[in-house]
């Protein structure tokens, strides 16, 4: 992978549910691999789709994404979706619901797919597992289970079992949304954290401060297209198109 | 009240009726055994996505459910030996009638607990590269069966408490033991108090490690 080739490229990626509610209509997005890109629109605007798509989780009717110069996803023309494995393993995603795997302690979670996925030692496994939870401050919560944590807590462990596998790129699906207002800092601390160690993560989040914050880059979304793309300061400070201004009002609104 | 109670005649014959225990126990384990394997492999074919499969084994499952167990047993053991000429004995035949009605009860218990497993558990397997064999291995199996033990285990104690229906076939049961026991002594009464009583004394520890394994789960849930 050469350093000017793009990290993520989708080209005219369309997505539908059932061929009948079109939820992205032809989408293109290069992403560099220093970029930490915000997504931001309207609810039912695609956002989440997007991140599904790139996770590998969605079949897609029309388009492609590459991934480091590679092809990823590649939609056949037949309603089939070809999906490539491999690059998908370099990919991690953290849900909005936590989805830790209930009946497995907190380093049961991180270790699951190292061993399994990577064949990974359960020692070895292990030690890295506690270093990074040592890094989040969940060390001594290491044999809890799930139901014992708070949704902070929760929240960061997941961020944590996806690190284990090493990715080249991190997918945040409103991580923070549903966790109760105190826990939010705790969470995007860790997000970050990341941050300052040129993680490339693609975030879609209600939260207008941690966007400001954290984005090199925000890409407003609405009807499945985008609308808007730039620095922060222009898409949330001085937007050019009326749809993103009339959105980041009323967002702000709501806020204050 | 007149009655005079006299147990000593029934204490003077517990062996027939722990003989009857045994066999009773046996069946419950043989009909358990079935049920559980059975009940899974019933419950992966329920949900499949081809109708040739689901619809068969459907009809099985509600057939077992929407009957009387009783009829069920009458049956296996009148009907089968007629219809496909084959007779396996009143034991074994006692045991296929409870295992196959366990089994239909058992595939809705574990078909109810893995379609319960949320969709975004499996898409964090795929996030983490999991396949698909995998997943459920590791992700859909250890919480589906967690989740049906509760049920598991109340069909379990239920098929326990059935099989009582299978003395009317003839199988020498604790329930067969107890009928035999009261014709002999005149004493219907005392003798199906302490049936009741030897039924009652295995069946409460187990629904107490239910009720157990019911609260833990509900403190473990989120």
């Amino acid at each position: 992978m050469s350093d000017t080739a793009p990290l993520v490229k989708i080209e005219g990626l369309h997505k539908s549910y059932g061929g009948v509610v079109k939820v992205l209509q032809g989408l293109d997005i290069e992403m560099k691999a220093g970029d930490r890109v915000v997504v931001i629109g309207p609810s039912g605007g695609g956002k989440s789709t997007l991140l599904r798509v790139l996770m590998g989780l969605e079949q897609i009717d029309r388009g492609s994404v590459g991934f480091g110069g590679k092809p990823y996803i590649c939609a056949n023309g037949n309603g089939k979706t070809t999906i490539d494995a491999k690059v998908r393993r370099s990919i991690g995603m953290v849900f909005q619901h936590y989805t830790l795997f209930p009946h497995l302690d907190v380093i049961g979670n991180l270790i699951l797919a190292p061993m399994k996925v990577r064949g990974e030692k359960k020692a070895e496994a292990e030690a890295r597992a506690m270093a990074l939870l040592t890094r989040f401050g969940l060390a001594q919560k290491a044999k809890a289970y799930p139901a014992q944590l708070s949704g902070g807590q929760k929240q960061r462990v997941a961020i944590a079992r996806a690190l284990m596998l090493d990715p080249k790129l991190m997918l945040f699906d409103e991580v923070t949304s549903a966790l109760d207002p105190e826990l939010v800092a705790e969470v995007e601390q860790v997000i970050l954290q990341l941050a300052q160690q040129q993680m490339p993560m693609v975030i879609v989040t209600h939260d207008m401060w941690f966007a400001k914050n954290i984005a090199s880059r925000v890409i407003f979304c609405a009807g499945g297209v985008v609308v808007e793309d730039g620095p922060p300061e222009q898409v949330l400070g001085s937007p050019k198109e009326e749809r993103t201004r009339e959105f980041i009002e009323r967002v702000f609104h709501i806020k204050h | 009240m007149n009655y005079s109670f006299d147990f000593a005649s029934v204490f003077r014959n517990f062996g027939p009726l722990w003989d009857g225990l045994l066999v009773t126990v046996e069946l419950t384990i043989a009909a358990n055994a079935i049920g559980l394997t059975l009940g899974f492999g019933l419950a992966l074919l329920v949900m499949s996505r081809f109708a040739v499969i689901r619809l068969p084994v459907t009809l099985f499952i509600e057939f077992f459910r929407c009957t009387p167990a009783i009829i069920q047993i009458v049956w296996f053991f009148y009907c089968v030996p007629m219809l496909f000429n084959v007779f396996l004995g009143s034991v074994t035949m006692g045991i296929l009638a409870l295992g196959l009605n366990l089994a239909a009860f058992n595939a809705e218990a574990y078909r109810a607990s893995i379609q319960a497993v949320p969709r975004e558990q499996l898409d964090a397997g795929v996030a983490l590269g999991l396949n698909p064999f995998q997943r459920i291995l590791y992700i859909v199996l250890p919480t589906a069966v967690r989740n049906s033990m509760p049920v598991l285990l109340t069909n379990g104690i239920g098929i326990f408490q059935q099989s009582a229906l299978v003395a009317i076939v003839a199988v020498q049961d604790l329930m067969y033991q107890g009928k035999t026991l009261a014709t002999q002594t005149y004493r219907p009464i005392e003798t199906f108090t302490i049936v009741a009583l030897f039924y009652f004394a295995v069946s409460f520890p187990v629904s107490q490690v239910v009720g157990y394994l019911e609260r833990r789960r509900e403190a473990l849930a989120s």
